[in-house]
């Protein structure tokens, strides 16, 4: 029971710093290239700690996503809320995938929220992004391995803390 | 139907996730467009603004944090040479200002003479950029000043080479300011060089804004200088805008195009003022009784004066020479 109520903790403290990180000022010809950290940490709690799959939840997490970063209201919580469906329906196939396979699953989630991104932007009538824009999902992905092996170890060694 | 760790496979539950799929995503699309036409939610926005600004101070802080540092640490060879610059530069203002001082004078008679209104004085609010990426499509900053120093949404913003945007949502302690080259922002100006009045549309891309509504024969020209023709009445007359890069007249178009690359830079200059026009523009009134602090009253009437007498070299040159 207490193992549950750490994960929380390292949940919610996990997607503070996801959060910050998301606002964090990055050099003028990186800044297309962030990485979508909000939407790494729903897969990873997702599959690996079971938190995080009511849609509800995914929903919230975009309309704050949408206020802190001034985008349209709604948007990301769009393309969140599809995530989080996606993940749910293949959940119990993806977590038995070999890591590359996953990574390419993770891939595939993420160049699918930048499309949904693509045609709310498209349909609010702003211009085509620049080609960068497409390289976000691929630094997502190259830190996806290590975020999942960092949190992973983090989550081991809370549990091992409390069961001693 | 039983595997381990997938309680959720079963159809009904299926079903009843995908309903609630639609279900949101109806919501967060009916959320975009009453965002996207300004009805209802904006009150509801500012207000979780207000609880999500915060979250922007943290981030900020280790920034000032280490450039607070950074200035003690400092040598005094570095802050002797710096003052010596400033020194200098303060210098070659100065005598500006007082050919422009000359000139406002001269101004404010041959108003007088003809009977004309006052231009209205402006007031200003220095406010820095902070240091804060938001998305990259929408052409927005946030700058260090909020409801708490007085701003309001629609006052313009000015850097030291021209303008920048407009004031659009105000926090308690920061204010989002939209830029000029926000492709929902249109901004009525006028050429400097034959008094044609026509509006900027932003285009999306860095510092270009497009003129589109332009008949054929326009006289215009890659050079000529833009400035803001103050119809609107939010934006002060004559406050430099940009300058004409290329002008298209495509075939078979009925209107001809120009692309203007804008004279502000928000990306490279972190000091902005957030002008207030706060005096009536037909309220008559003498420059000697000034609202203002002492300090802020010089450089504002320079403003005033630079952007009335004399558009044509005195305001770029007094905006170049000051930076």
């Amino acid at each position: 029971m207490s193992a549950r109520d750490s994960d929380q903790v390292l949940c919610l403290l996990t997607l503070a710093v996801g959060l910050l990180l998301t606002l964090m000022p990055m050099p003028e010809s990186l800044q297309a290239a962030r990485p979508h950290w909000l939407a790494l940490l729903i897969i990873y709690w997702n599959l690996e700690g079971g938190r995080l799959r009511l849609l509800g939840q995914c929903f919230a997490l975009g309309l704050l996503l949408d206020l802190m970063t001034g985008t349209l209201l709604g948007q990301h919580a769009l393309a969140l809320v599809i995530l989080c469906y996606l993940l749910e329906r293949f959940r119990a196939r993806i977590r038995f995938f070999p890591p590359w396979q996953q990574a390419a699953v993770v891939l595939a989630l993420l160049l699918n929220d930048r499309i949904i991104h693509l045609w709310v932007v498209g349909l609010a009538g702003e211009g085509w992004p620049h080609w960068s824009w497409w390289l976000g999902p691929l630094v997502s992905v190259a830190l996806w391995p290590w975020l999942f092996l960092l949190l992973d170890a983090m989550r081991r060694r809370q549990r091992v803390r409390k069961s001693s | 139907m039983n595997v381990p760790g997938a309680p959720y496979t079963s159809g009904g539950e299926l079903a009843g996730r995908t309903t609630r799929l639609m279900l949101y995503a109806l919501l967060a699309i009916i959320l975009m467009s009453l965002d996207f036409r300004e009805r209802w939610v904006d009150r509801a926005r500012a207000t979780a603004g207000l609880w999500v600004e915060p979250l922007v101070l943290l981030v900020e802080w280790p920034y000032q944090a280490s450039a607070r540092l950074g200035e003690a640490l400092r040598s005094h060879r570095q802050l002797l040479a710096e003052a010596r610059a400033l020194r200098l530069d303060l210098a070659v203002v100065s005598a500006e200002l007082m050919v422009l001082e000359e000139l406002r004078q001269e101004n404010a008679e041959l108003r007088e003479l003809l009977d004309a209104g006052q231009r209205p004085a402006l007031g200003y609010v220095a406010a820095e950029v902070r240091r804060v990426d938001l998305n990259p499509f929408s052409h927005r900053i946030l700058i260090n000043r909020g409801s708490r120093d007085g701003l309001q949404p629609g006052q313009p913003v000015i850097d030291a080479h021209g303008l920048v945007g407009q004031v659009d949502e105000v926090f308690l302690h920061s204010a989002r300011v939209i830029l000029l080259t926000d492709p929902d922002h249109a901004l009525p100006v006028r050429i400097e060089r034959t008094g044609l009045r026509t509006i900027a549309y932003g285009s999306g891309l860095n510092a270009q804004m497009r003129l589109t509504d332009l008949p054929m024969n326009v006289d215009l020209q890659p050079g000529d200088v833009v400035l803001t023709s103050g119809l609107d009445g939010l934006f002060p007359a004559g406050l430099p805008v940009g300058r004409v890069d290329s002008v298209e007249r495509p075939v078979g178009a009925s209107f001809a195009r120009a692309d203007l690359r804008a004279r502000g830079r928000p990306d490279r200059s972190r000091h902005l003022l957030v002008l207030d026009p706060i005096v009536e523009r037909d309220e008559i009134q003498h420059p000697a009784p000034d609202p203002m602090p002492p300090e802020a009253s010089e450089p504002d009437q320079s403003q005033s004066a630079a952007g009335d007498a004399a558009p044509a070299d005195a305001a770029p040159s007094d905006a170049g020479g000051s930076l």
